[in-house]
This record gives structure tokens, sequence and C-alpha cells, in this order.
């Protein structure tokens, strides 16, 4: 590393941006959340201590959408992070038509999760959806997809399964296949199963990246909103509202600045405590098989 | 990894599987693609799968389309595309600057002046607002100030506590990541409609959303490029520093298009998160610069069930992403990506 003032030109702008914006709104969020301020109908700001938070921990919709955003987040990166090493392991060992695979298992992730919202809205409509046919002719009984409050869960974990696996397949397969060659053919020489070979050499040395992967999804769920502001807009009721939605509802409807300002903080804690909690489960996993 | 490639009943199993997740992944995409070639009978009549078997294709939803009775699509277009091209172009530079700064020159900073750039940046700003009655956005622009002026002078003193380095500021910098967004949307938002007041228009601007967007991209330009450039090879940049070469043409001239395969990655990816973007545009756009996402929305309240018009709207979002898809996997065949995750 060298010394040479001209480093401060480089950083600044990206540093400034980042400050402005992002920080700088953040402590005026903090700020605001001690008050008591509406924009309609206009009223002074008073500071109310921590009456804003204290209103939300006792009230049964700001735990309704954590739940509702937990399920969400916990069970799609779930499913994603299984079917993604799957489908990973596969191409990673040349399946037939892996290139090509390649390419279109990408494309779910790029498509707006607004624009994939309506699709799914298309494909799950009771009477004109191609869903409902395909249960019909199976056998089975009309399922009201989106209005039913655990069905529209389903569906909306369903969505965030079609377009985030992908994710997880692209940064699974780069770790895959940067893992040495030279264990497995010592595996192969033990005449290790591959079964075997999955469970002792290549799901360990994953590990690292497994956790990082799960980890970047499971933040980026919880901040879920575009999917289920087009697909249920909260509903039935508020059965499917998650904490996003909550807040926008909140702030943008009813102008309760201080209020809302102390349910996004609260938010933040939520997924901050998350995130301690599962660093802290992983962590003497991640120590063992460094 | 590929000791032992899938052969036999394996290699088959695992085509049925790859293969199953392709119809899933495909399905949705064609059946948005046909719908938009429907004609209104043929939506509300029940599905219907294949075009010329099935149902007559018809170009009626396009031609409404492009013809403009159904609002001011183009505008709406263009506004979404500059605003995701510059922002991206924007982050990536800025991005790749500072990821450059950080791999090549030590900084400090110090504990202390980031927790005085907090307490002076809230304090002053709520005395400034509810003490001295200054207008919010006065407060908040004096507030930045100078809290900033002060935290970087702070820094210059040799106080005690802990002193950060460069992997603190790119964890600064990565952990933006975990705020949930609608905390800063809303804010920005408030302070945007503040500063309107004052006559400085933010809000509905292209500067307003773009600054917006470029915030939030860099994070992981930062974080993405760092790892290309730590690739890179210095020697080059050495032989170029005895040569008195200034430092700006160094990064411009060598560096940049040295770590090409590295910036076009980040940039397609900077990209797709711009484009796509809902939360930031539904709160600080409303008309002029409003983003196709948000317009997409609110597509599904205005007309109910005319899915042609609506698959046709939700089709000019994706297949600009769908041909980006196309370049990221070459790129990913490459063993490009591979270094990014580490």
């Amino acid at each position: 590393m060298r010394e040479d003032p001209v480093k401060y030109l480089f950083l600044w702008p990206a540093f400034l941006v980042v400050l402005a914006m992002a920080i700088f709104p953040l402590i005026f969020s903090l700020a605001n959340s001690f008050m008591s301020l509406r924009l309609v109908p206009p009223m002074p700001a008073r500071f109310v201590g921590t009456d804003n938070y204290a209103d939300l921990l006792t009230n049964p919709r700001f735990w309704q959408t954590v739940k509702t955003t937990s399920i969400i987040a916990f069970t799609s990166v779930a499913l994603q992070f299984v079917i993604g090493f799957g489908i990973a392991l596969a191409l990673v060992k040349r399946v037939r038509g892996a290139e090509f695979f390649r390419v279109t298992f990408l494309m779910p992730m790029l498509v707006a999760p607004v624009a994939v919202a309506l699709v799914a809205r298309q494909i799950f409509n009771p009477t004109m959806g191609p869903l409902n046919e395909l249960a019909s002719f199976l056998g089975f009984p009309n399922l009201p997809y989106l209005t039913d409050p655990t069905w529209a869960l389903g569906s909306l974990i369903a969505v965030e399964i079609w377009q985030w696996t992908p994710f997880v397949i692209l940064l699974l397969l780069a770790g895959l296949q940067g893992l040495p060659e030279d264990v497995y053919e010592a595996a192969e020489l033990e005449n290790a199963s591959p079964w075997q070979q999955f469970w002792s050499i290549t799901f360990p040395m994953m590990l690292p990246v497994s956790a990082a992967v799960v980890f970047i999804r499971i933040v980026e769920s919880f901040k879920i909103i575009d999917t289920v502001f087009v697909m249920t807009g909260g509903g039935p009721g508020v059965s499917t509202e998650t904490l996003t939605l909550f807040a926008y509802q909140e702030g943008f409807k009813k102008f309760n600045l201080g209020y809302t300002s102390a349910l996004s903080f609260l938010f933040l804690a939520v997924v901050l405590i998350m995130s301690l909690i599962y660093l802290a489960i992983l962590k003497p996993y991640l120590e063992k098989y460094k | 990894m590929s000791v032992r490639d899938l052969k036999g009943k394996r290699g088959w199993l695992a085509f049925a599987g790859c293969f199953a997740w392709f119809a899933f992944t495909l399905f949705p995409l064609y059946w948005v693609a046909i719908t938009s070639f429907k004609t209104p009978p043929d939506v509300v009549g029940g599905p219907t799968y294949l075009p010329f078997i099935d149902f007559q294709p018809s170009l009626n939803a396009w031609r409404d389309l492009f013809s403009g009775v159904r609002g001011e699509f183009y505008s709406n277009f263009w506004s979404s595309a500059i605003v995701a091209v510059s922002s991206a172009v924007f982050a990536t530079l800025l991005g790749t600057m500072a990821a450059y700064a950080l791999v090549r020159f030590p900084f400090r900073v110090r504990l202390v002046s980031g927790l005085v750039f907090f307490a002076v940046a809230m304090g002053g700003f709520l005395l400034g607002r509810d003490v001295l009655d200054f207008p919010p956005a006065t407060a908040s622009i004096i507030a930045f100030c100078v809290a900033l002026a002060l935290s970087v002078l702070v820094n210059r003193f040799n106080l005690p506590g802990k002193v950060m380095n460069n992997d603190d500021i790119v964890f600064w910098f990565v952990s933006q990541r975990l705020f949930p967004p609608i905390v800063v949307a809303f804010a920005l938002f408030l302070l945007y409609s503040e500063m309107g007041k004052m006559g400085l228009k933010m809000t509905d601007t292209y500067g307003g959303l773009t600054l917006a967007y470029i915030a939030f991209s860099l994070p992981i330009v930062v974080w993405l490029m760092r790892d290309f450039i730590a690739a890179l090879p210095l020697e080059v940049e050495e032989a170029a520093l005895v040569d008195n070469v200034p430092q700006w043409r160094i990064f411009f001239g060598i560096v940049l298009p040295m770590a090409r395969p590295g910036l076009i990655a980040t940039f397609v990816i900077t990209l797709a998160f711009t484009w796509n973007e809902f939360l930031f545009a539904l709160f600080l756009t409303n008309s002029e610069w409003q983003t196709l996402p948000v317009l997409i929305a609110g597509q599904n309240s205005q007309r109910g069930d005319e899915w042609w018009a609506i698959s046709a709207a939700a089709l000019v979002a994706i297949i600009p992403m769908i041909v980006i898809a196309g370049l990221l996997g070459r790129l990913m065949r490459s063993g490009l990506l591979s270094g990014a995750v580490k």
C-alpha cells in the first residue's frame, strides 16, 4: 500500500453519497421516531420519548407482520437453498444440457418482481388461470390461491422460490467450481460412495459459501414488498402483510411520521437480532471446518 | 470439482430434475408472452395455451400499448431507462474508484469521529428544527455539514478509541444492505418534500431518484469491485508510477481497462437492481419520472383483468433484463463471478 493524498479524491465521492443519502436519512428517521409528528392533519412535533415504540410493541398487527415476514423469509430461503444446491451440483457435474440450463436458470432473478407478481396473479387466478385447470384435471378441487390466508402465503413463497433460487444457484455454482479436485480423487480411491462424498467433503467445504448465501437471501427476503403489494396487497385482511408493506401503509396512507420511523427502526432491530442469532448458531460449525 | 461427471441412471435423474426446474422457470415467462397476444375472449374464456391452435394471436394489446391510448407508456419507459442506466454507470464508476482507493491506499478512521458525526447530526437537526425553528430541510442541511466538518476535524487529532482500517470501511459500505430500505426511502421522501418547500424540487426529479439509486447500489459495487481490483497485478501500476504518470491517468488508463470483465459484471448486476427497483420509485416519484415497475404495479388496480394489456406492459419491463441474463450467463461461463464468492 502506498501513500498519496489523491486517495481521498477516489474514496470521498462514494463515501459522501452514501453518507448523505443513506446514513443521514437513517439518523433523521431515528430522531423522528421519538416524536409525535403528523403531516395530515399537520401537527407540530412533540417529544414523546419511547411512546411510539411501546405502542408498536403492544400492537398485535406489528407482531402479525413480523410472523408473516419470518414465515415467508425462512420457508422460501430454506427451499431455495435445497433446490439451488441440487441444481448447482447437477450443473457442476455436467448434466446433459448444462450449458443451456445455466443461461435459462438465471433469468427469473433479473425479472422485475412487480412483473413476476403480475404474471403470478394470472397463473393463480381461480377461473382464468392455468393452475386451477391443471388441479381440476388431476382431480383436485379448485383452490383459492390468493384469497385464503394459508394458500396466499404459500403462493407468495412459491413466487419467491421461483424468483430467487437462481441467485442461490449462481453463487453455489461459483463456490463448487472452486473446490479442489484432489480431495475427490482421494475419496474415489477409498471407494467412497457419492452420498458419502457429498456429506463428508462437498457439504462441509461449501459451508462458508452456503452460510453467506443463506444470510444474504434471508436479509433480502425480509425486505419483501413488491411481490406482496401486487399479488395480495397484504390481504386477505392483513394476513399476508409484511413489515415493509405495513410501514408503507402507516407512512404513506396515514402520514404518521413518528410512528412509521419507529416501525422502521423496530424492523431494523428484528433484522439485526435475526442476523446475530444466525451468526451465533453458525459460528462453531464455520470454525470447525475452517 | 468434476472428478466424476454424472453418467448412467444418476445422470438421467439429474437431467430430469433440471428439466422439471427448467419447465417451472420458463412456464410463467411463456405464459406472459402468449397472453400479450391474446384477444379478450381468449383470456376470459378460461386458459388457452398454444397460439394458432388454442387461440388466434392478435397484436391488439401491443398496438394499444405503443399507440399510447393507454397512458404515457413511452415517457415512463424512457425515464426508467435513463434513470436505471445512468445510476448504474455512476454507481459503478464511483464504487470502483472507492474500491481502488480501499485496495491500494491505507485509510484510518477513528470510531470517535463516527460517533461525533452521529451525535452532531442528530442533535443539530433536533436543535435546528425544534428549538431554533428552522424549516426541517435547512436544519438537516446545516446539521449534516457541521457534523461532517466536525468529524473530519476530530479524525485529525490523536484521540483514544478504536481506529478503523480499510476492511472496516468496506464493512461499513456493505452493511448498508442490511438496513431495510423502507427506513431510508421514507426519510428521503420527507427530506425531499421539505426541500421542495424551500424551492429545491427533489421528488419526482431525475436527480432525486438517481442519487438514491446510486447510494443503494454502491455497497454491492464496492464489495464486488474490491475483489476484482485486488486480483489485478500491481507491477503495471508500479511501472507507471516510476514513469511519473499521474494517479488519475493510472486509474482511468490502466486500472479500468484491466478490470473490464469485472466492471461489466458489476454494471450488469447494478443495472438489474436499478431497472427493477420498486420501493424508492414508489416513494420518490409520482408522474414525470415514474419508472416502469411502479407504472406496471398500478396497472393491476386500474385495469382489473385486462391481462392482455397487463402482459404486454410487463413484457416491456422483462425483455431488456432477459437479454442481460444471456450476457450474464456468458460471463458466468467464463468463471468470472467466482472471484466474488469469498
